[in-house]
């Protein structure tokens, strides 16, 4: 009983820690439309900070916190805001995950570079000591925990419900304009729920911070917040009071299975049930919701489109894109760099860059979005690794279709709803995926899984020229094919389905069967990227498919342009270049440039500049765009129309 | 209504029943019935803010009613998905444009035509493939038979059998127009888009929020022609409409909705010459201003 009692205790620590940075979550999401994927991020940073200055440098702990929540994070939140999602207003509706992912990825690589992960970081309690009742031991710290994260929710809902500000705060999404026209200006208001959310996920992570009894990690505190998703979706993204509750339930439940079921399971089980538990509740969470409501809101593109290549330009473009591999492979035979042939590096662009097509299909043109292509690519090498003996076309179809399958189950939760609510099943997928399956030792473990290269009768694909021609044939053959769907009328269905989800069902046509389709259309490429992936590389290990490379990735495809076939290899290359040169630095990269490219749809290859730059990348010819212009590409950049 | 009465042979395409609809303490909607029969062009009129866009919504799909029934051709549609409606023949335009932006207009009007085709049966994937030519003949996927037939004679718009894509742009006047990007175009053309796109998918029963809005006088007669053509092939149109001189022309039947109220319906004469409407509506907004008066936006319908 008195265990009982002292992981109830435990457990509403947990949840209040939760609450707090899932409430901040709901009120930057009700005031500016925008769900923070950086929070985790910024309670990581906060808790290092809060290491740094209490324990190394011995600063006054009320002073840190002071320094920390209202110089840090307060000014950090106001900045984010004002530089960084103001200039977002009109973009395409994924635009602002990818630059809330693009701070997470610079937050975590910043902390890499500045707190090297080899060092043990111990944080303290903020209030030491205990007292006794009823019988168990109850740590001051954990009163103050659940005093905070109490006195936190009171107050919001205080200044939500009975102040003016509060009122404007909850009008600022539903109508921006009628709230303008009352003399308040939408974008202050968004600002303070910026600022309000940064505190409250730095908050959240000075105080959770003394509960990692290994250390405060990077990694794993910024996705510590995952839990905090699932309490911010029974909340529905706008209702704190829910949102408190369900963080509160939730780590109940997560600390009750830690310690009433995990004693009884396998061992080598262990992590991947308290790995999987985020995912498990934000599945269940989403089951909660009511189906989206169908609005027809009116909206228009406002850039021009990017002109698909036609079937034979495109069959030409290929070949002759092959063409110049074959001349790579023969030049480049012997080269080494670092250690790794250059044409196994080319290799890795090529299956990487057939992840990036399955983004252009499922991203670009349909508009939706997945952070877990480098999962679907981890479970389609271990499929071709294990399951099919590796090195066998088996092994390859095998890898697609479970791919496929998977990423069915993975979106038939979400079809009901907002996109935005795949985005966040795919994350905690990823998360789970990448913490608790791989690591696993049935599956990669510590050492890794062999994959042979693939054995065609008559056929010798031993050497790395031929291995570097197969992957960019099936590159090719991709790229060909996701051209071939936009120019079908699926890919006609895809677009007009990103384009108006109203039009679309009141034409006739099945939204929820159309959304599925094409996610698993996405997972399978990306399981078939994994498969090469892994004959190109020999060995694949859990770091492959990480979930930080997996965004780090998406973002790039984004950089370049998320809706065109040169896009997706651009991509490809610049992640595979600057892994070589700076893997640090990669994220940083990434994250700086998906900001610099704000709300230009069309990426950088959409970008008039490059328009000069590029010579395959045509300028579209004055207003008329003309359809049988002969332009010969593999694929295009589009540019903004003015406006 | 007997239900064993063939579509369009005297039961109504559409029949709606004491629906009502209440966003937050606001009501929309207070018990609306309305009738629309096969062959008629009945108007749906008001002011802003009466509750027609809401109307549409729950017709369409895109709103549940609180209370209420909604009935296509003897259907009970009122809980069914609007895809699905969208198949037993209900197609529908927006206030605010809902066009496939990105697709240029033949393309939006293509999605409409291929509504029912089954895109993973392998001859219709052949087609994309990379040694087919570009651009392969627009309509034909619609011709498979598979097409929702209209009680419409085939040299109309609506008409699948006979019409490619081609022709029903040709029929709301975009002929040569659709290799236009539809988000570059005009308002008033981009309508017509919608309106082509709506008439792709062989519908029975049509709703039109605005199409006059956005239009010149010529455009606009010839839509009033288009839309009496179309009911003279039996089909059934509602329209919501602020033209009113469009509204009298080619109208059988209107209701007035005012305040979520039907206050009145009959035909133009009758209306025209109801005191309580022109009380509630004529009396504000001139009735013989011939052009399109200014719509303004219709805040119905959000949810909060």
């Amino acid at each position: 009983m008195s265990d009982f009692l002292q992981y109830t205790i435990f457990g509403i620590m947990l949840g209040a820690g939760y609450a707090i940075a899932a409430t901040g979550l709901v009120v930057t999401y009700t005031t500016s439309g925008v769900f923070n994927f950086a929070q985790g991020a910024v309670g990581m940073v906060a808790a290092f900070c809060y290491w740094e200055l209490v324990s190394a440098h011995h600063v006054p702990v009320l002073l840190s916190l002071l320094i920390i929540l209202v110089i840090g994070a307060a000014i950090s939140g106001a900045l984010v805001e004002r530089v960084l999602m103001r200039r977002l207003h009109g973009a395409s509706s994924e635009r602002p995950v990818m630059v809330t992912l693009g701070l997470m990825v610079i937050l975590t690589g910043v902390a890499t570079i500045v707190w090297s992960p080899t060092t043990e970081r111990q944080v303290g309690n903020m209030v030491s000591g205990q007292f006794r009742l009823a019988g168990i031991n109850i740590q001051y710290q954990e009163v103050l925990i659940i005093g905070v994260a109490l006195a936190v929710a009171v107050a919001l809902r205080a200044l939500f419900y009975s102040t003016r500000t509060g009122y404007a705060l909850r009008a600022v999404v539903d109508d921006p304009e009628l709230l303008a026209m009352s003399g308040v200006s939408p974008n202050r208001m968004s600002q303070y729920g910026w600022i309000l959310g940064f505190m409250m996920a730095a908050l959240a992570g000075v105080l959770l911070a003394p509960t990692q009894t290994t250390g405060i990690s990077i990694e794993a505190f910024t996705l510590l917040v995952v839990n905090g998703y699932a309490a911010a979706i029974v909340g529905r993204l706008k209702n704190i009071r829910v949102t408190f509750v369900a963080a509160i339930v939730i780590g109940l439940a997560e600390n009750y299975v830690i310690n009433y079921v995990l004693p009884h399971v396998p061992q080598n089980l262990v992590p991947d049930i308290t790995y999987a538990l985020p995912m498990v509740f934000l599945f269940g969470a989403l089951v909660t919701l009511p189906s989206v409501r169908l609005r027809a809101v009116g909206r228009l593109t406002t850039m021009r489109a990017p002109r698909v290549a036609g079937g034979r330009e495109s069959l030409v473009a290929g070949a002759v894109f092959f063409v110049v591999a074959v001349a790579a492979a023969l030049v480049f035979a012997n080269t080494l760099v670092k250690g790794t042939t250059l044409l196994d590096l080319g290799g890795l662009v090529m299956t990487l860059g057939i992840a990036g097509l399955s983004l252009v299909l499922l991203t670009g043109y349909s508009g939706q979005v997945s952070l877990c292509q480098f999962s679907f690519m981890g479970i389609g090498a271990f499929v071709m690794g294990k399951i099919a003996g590796g090195g066998s076309l088996l092994g390859l179809l095998a890898a697609t279709g479970v791919c496929a399958a998977v990423g069915a189950l993975i979106a038939l939760p979400t079809i009901r709803l907002r996109d935005l609510y795949l985005a966040l099943a795919t994350f905690a997928f990823a998360d789970a995926v990448a913490q608790g399956f791989f690591p696993d030792s049935h599956v990669y473990g510590s050492g890794g899984v062999s994959i042979g290269r693939i054995v065609i009768p008559g056929i010798n694909f031993g050497s790395d020229s031929a291995e570097f021609l197969m992957v960019t044939a099936f590159f090719v053959l991709s790229a060909l094919l996701v051209l071939a769907i936009r120019r079908s009328l699926f890919g006609r269905r895809l677009v007009a389905l990103n384009d108006s989800p109203a039009a679309y069902a009141t034409v006739g046509l099945n939204i929820g069967f159309t959304k599925v389709a094409v996610f698993a259309i996405a997972a399978g490429m990306a399981g078939l990227a994994g498969a090469l992936y892994g004959t190109v590389q020999g060995v694949v290990g859990t770091t492959d498919f990480d979930i930080f490379p997996g965004i780090i990735f998406v973002l790039f495809v984004t950089i370049w342009s998320i809706r065109t076939v040169s896009g997706a290899f651009l991509a490809a290359l610049t992640y595979v270049v600057l892994n070589q040169l700076w893997p640090n630095g990669v994220g940083l990269f990434a994250g700086v440039g998906i900001i610099l490219i704000g709300r230009a749809a069309g990426g950088l290859l959409g970008v008039d500049a490059f328009h000069f730059r590029l010579p395959w990348v045509r300028r579209p010819a004055g207003s008329a765009p003309s359809v049988a212009a002969p332009v010969a590409v593999v694929g295009l950049g589009e540019t903004r129309a003015a406006g | 209504m007997p239900p064993d009465s063939p579509a369009g042979g005297g039961s109504a395409a559409l029949s709606v029943s004491e629906v009502a609809v209440r966003f937050g303490g606001v009501s929309a909607l207070n018990d609306v019935t309305i009738t629309v029969e096969p062959g008629t062009v009945t108007g749906l009129i008001g002011p802003n803010g009466a509750g027609k866009t809401t109307l549409f919504n729950v017709i369409s799909g895109l709103q549940a009613p609180d209370r209420g029934s909604v009935h296509l051709f003897d259907t009970d549609v009122t809980g069914m998905k609007p895809h699905r409606r969208a198949r037993l023949g209900l197609a529908r335009t927006f206030q605010r444009l809902e066009i496939f932006g990105t697709l240029s207009a033949s393309e939006n009007v293509q999605v409409g035509l291929e509504s029912t085709v089954k895109w993973w049966e392998w001859r219709h994937l052949r087609r994309a493939m990379p040694w087919k030519r570009r651009a392969a003949s627009a309509g034909s996927a619609g011709q498979s038979g598979t097409g929702p037939s209209v009680g419409v004679a085939p040299e109309h718009p609506g008409s699948l059998a006979a019409s490619t894509c081609d022709r029903l742009l040709e029929g709301v006047g975009l002929a040569g127009l659709g290799h236009e990007q539809s988000s570059n175009m005009s308002t008033g053309l981009a309508r017509m888009v919608e309106l082509a796109r709506a008439l792709a998918i062989g519908p029975k029963l049509l709703l039109l929020d605005e199409p006059g809005s956005g239009l010149d006088e010529a455009e606009s007669k010839a839509l009033g022609d288009l839309l009496a053509k179309l009911a003279a092939g039996g089909m059934a149109v509602l329209l919501v409409e602020h033209d009113m001189e469009l509204v009298m022309r080619i109208c059988d039947r209107i209701y007035v909705l005012d305040f979520g109220d039907i206050i009145a319906s009959g035909t133009p004469d009758t209306i025209r010459h109801d005191p309580m409407v022109q009380a509630a509506y004529l009396g504000a907004a001139e009735p013989e201003s011939g052009a399109a008066g200014p719509p303004g936006p219709d805040a119905e319908g959000e949810d909060r």
